[in-house]
């Protein structure tokens, strides 16, 4: 107990922000800029996939299909490799194993996300789309003012997961030297020596922390988020009465 | 971009046993951690169906601790960190019996263990409490109403979960050459350093790992029709 | 009818002052009576008064806090009783069937006696299908629960009590959860077997079986034995007020 807590003493500091300011921003720092950017901008391809993937347009549907497949069927250390190689080649230019996992966790999350987003979507009733395009709505005006904002809405829990699992697979950057928090365990286990255990119990616990209380985030959201469904909502007149909703008992498993 | 591609150069020297071994190697790897992922789960799950607080607060915390941290790093505290804690004798024995791949398939089993019970305990969930009942008023006990109403009832709503956490298990032997088991994505590399043929063998690998994975697939949707709870 | 009773011999179901309270709700009043072999007795009485609860303190679904029961001259609730082979004799029908949907209609009777009493294969499915003869349902051996109506699933519930011989049958308000028109083939079966000379313990609405083949009627509200009769003597002129009450909240429907 006492060598975690003095090599947190020493190592505390590299663990969180690497060498700043005396060099790089590494570790835990570097995992979350790295979860953040990774989620946020597959968002928006994830979403693009998904719409391609239950559009009536068969030459969008077979490409979005496939390349979700391929995607979900592939290791993501495979890759990893595939991105850091291709990348280089298609732009001529070498790239730092950052810019390689951000673009590796962009597609690879797209895919995951796309799957999300197309069930948030198919899980609305469908009385939403008829409504709509009864009243005059088009198809893209539908999606964008009816279904999307809805689906979008139900689907912030599991988004809340798919985070998580990105800050899980953030970890694999240390394979190609990315300097995330893995990576800065594995310096200091590399520089002590005689204490593995002790750094991979608080590399462990570091991001058992963090994805915890996220994952418990996404289950307080889909409660909130079922009590509403369940009829209990009321519209907000005043935050203390959009609040009373019972909680349903089951979360998530 | 413009050189062709040269497959023939897989084919050369060492590298096709390489190949060969890498495959052999994630085979076993995903097998055994499989077996040992699938067992373990169900133990969970019954377990955390038990009337003790104590139970149930253990498989929580199991599966809490196994989804909350990447498996990389679980793969790294069991290979760096546990034989620390070893005596010396104890470490001596796991260097000489193949201790990377041990440890590999223990801590890709014992991680995909809180998985599959999650997947077994949304089944068991769903299954109404007055199955059990029915079950005890036969006369079965509890063990003998788990085995032959819960448990089969549970696997048949739970497969589609559980054939999706096979796919990942198997995507996941991939991480034990970070530790130097010598399957697939290590021979890969290992061949890409040597040869300087990356896209050749990086298709190659690819092109088996998505075969298997629809494989996997496949035959989970094949199971899951023939074992499909019948109705009109 | 069943005229073969001899009201001197040894009771089969015996209630000695039995209690039950659910926290501080008084389930159960200091019932006791007698179910003697061969009779068929009707507990009947409005929802709430405890019938249910009451048969399925016979098997130990239900627990009690005072008083005894006695089966076949076993003390139900003795701590040294092997209850799953106390069970296994005595047949319960559920309201809502509960057959096992992954089994066979075959596979479903012959559970117990393979498992339980560990009867060959062979032998406990040549019984299956007399049992299901019996019940009208010898073409749906190989059939699924979920391909039979729930007349038909209940008749094969029927069934799977009998697998065991027990000497009694209990069935909980068998046809409360079937359509109008299905509650007609499960009513047969039902007097087939107390014309046979089963021993019958039921909860039911079902005035009419009640009539043509109960020995005795129950009546039970809100926990107590409030009184019991001869089936003719019960309908056409009860004893007591809550008797008349519910009899003609019954019939104003």
């Amino acid at each position: 107990m006492d060598s975690i807590l003095s090599i947190l003493r020493e190592y505390g500091v590299l663990l969180l922000v690497g060498q700043y300011p005396n060099g790089p921003l590494g570790g835990l720092t570097i995992t979350l800029v790295l979860s953040v950017l990774g989620l946020v901008l597959a968002f928006p391809l994830g979403v693009a996939i998904a719409l391609a993937r239950i559009s009536p347009l068969g030459w969008l549907r077979m490409p979005a299909a496939a390349v979700i497949y391929v995607v979900r069927g592939v290791p993501l250390l495979m890759f990893i490799f595939w991105v850091y190689f291709f990348v280089p080649v298609l732009t001529g230019r070498t790239v730092s194993g950052f810019t390689t996992m951000v673009i590796t966790l962009v597609i690879y999350q797209a895919a995951y996300l796309a799957e999300i987003v197309r069930a948030g979507i198919q899980g609305l009733p469908h009385g939403q789309t008829e409504a709509a395009r009864a009243v005059g709505l088009s198809y893209t005006q539908t999606m964008t003012k009816v279904v999307l904002p809805q689906a979008l809405y139900n689907m912030v829990p599991a988004l809340v997961s798919q985070f998580v699992s990105t800050i899980k697979e953030t970890s694999l950057g240390y394979v190609i030297s990315v300097n995330e928090v893995t990576f800065a365990a594995n310096q200091i286990n590399s520089s002590l020596m005689t204490q593995p255990f002790q750094v991979y119990f608080i590399l462990a616990a570091i991001y058992f922390c963090l994805c915890f209380s996220l994952t418990r985030l996404a289950r307080f959201l889909e409660r909130r988020i079922n009590a509403r469904r369940e009829g209990t909502f009321r519209p907000a007149t005043s935050p203390a009465l959009a609040a009373t909703g019972p909680i349903a008992s089951e979360h998530a498993a | 971009m413009g050189s062709k591609l040269d497959f023939s150069v897989l084919s050369r020297g060492e590298y096709p046993q390489w190949i060969w071994h890498g495959v052999l190697t994630m085979f076993e790897l995903t097998l055994a951690a499989w077996l040992f992922a699938m067992a373990l789960g169900m133990v969970l799950a019954v377990v955390r169906m038990a009337d003790s607080r104590v139970a149930k607060a253990f498989v929580a915390s199991y599966v809490e601790y196994h989804q909350n941290v990447p498996m990389l790093v679980q793969v790294f505290l069991w290979y760096f960190g546990m034989p620390a804690l070893l005596p010396h004798a104890a470490q001596q024995w796991l260097n000489a019996h193949n201790s990377e791949f041990l440890l590999a398939f223990i801590s890709i089993g014992l991680c995909m263990a809180a998985y599959v019970s999650e997947g077994l305990r949304g089944g068991i969930r769903s299954i109404p409490k007055s199955q059990l009942e029915a079950a005890r008023a036969i006369g079965l006990s509890y063990l003998q109403a788990s085995r032959l109403v819960l448990i089969p009832q549970a696997l048949r709503i739970a497969l589609p979960t559980l054939v999706s956490h096979t796919v990942l298990l198997f995507k996941n032997t991939s991480l034990a050459m970070t530790i130097g088991v010598a399957e697939l994505t290590y021979a890969t590399r290992e061949i890409e350093s040597q040869s300087f043929k990356t896209v050749e063998i990086y298709l190659l690998s690819t092109v088996i790992y998505l075969g298997i994975s629809l494989l996997i697939m496949t035959a989970g949707a094949g199971l899951e029709s023939r074992y499909r709870i019948r109705t009109r | 009818m069943n005229m073969s009773s001899s009201p001197a011999s040894s009771p089969l179901i015996a209630f000695d002052l039995v209690n039950k309270w659910y926290g501080d709700y008084h389930a159960l009043n200091g019932i006791s009576a007698e179910v003697h072999k061969g009779e068929v007795v009707v507990v009947c009485g409005p929802s709430g008064s405890g019938k249910s609860t009451l048969i399925r303190t016979v098997n130990r679904l239900e627990s009690i806090q005072s008083g005894a029961i006695r089966f076949n001259g076993q003390d139900v609730n003795a701590p040294s009783l092997d209850i799953n082979r106390f069970r296994s004799q005595v047949g319960f029908v559920f309201q809502s069937f509960n057959l096992f949907p992954h089994l066979s209609v075959a596979q479903n009777i012959m559970l117990g006696p393979v498992n339980v009493r560990k009867q060959k294969r062979a032998q406990a499915r040549t019984r299956a299908l007399e049992l299901l003869e019996r019940v009208g349902l010898a073409s749906k051996v190989d059939a699924f629960p979920g391909q039979l109506s729930g007349g038909q699933q209940q008749r094969v519930a029927i069934a799977r009590a009998l697998a065991m011989d027990p000497p009694a049958m209990l069935f909980d308000e068998p046809t409360s959860a079937l359509d109008p028109e299905m509650v007609g083939e499960v009513l047969q079966v039902m007097k087939s077997l107390a014309r046979d000379g089963m021993t019958m313990m039921c909860v039911t609405h079902e005035m009419n079986f009640a009539r043509e083949v109960a020995d005795r009627v129950w009546f039970m509200d809100q926990g107590s034995l409030v009184e019991t009769a001869l089936p003719e003597a019960f309908f056409s002129n009860p004893r007591s007020e809550r008797a008349r009450k519910f009899l003609s909240d019954l019939r104003s429907h």
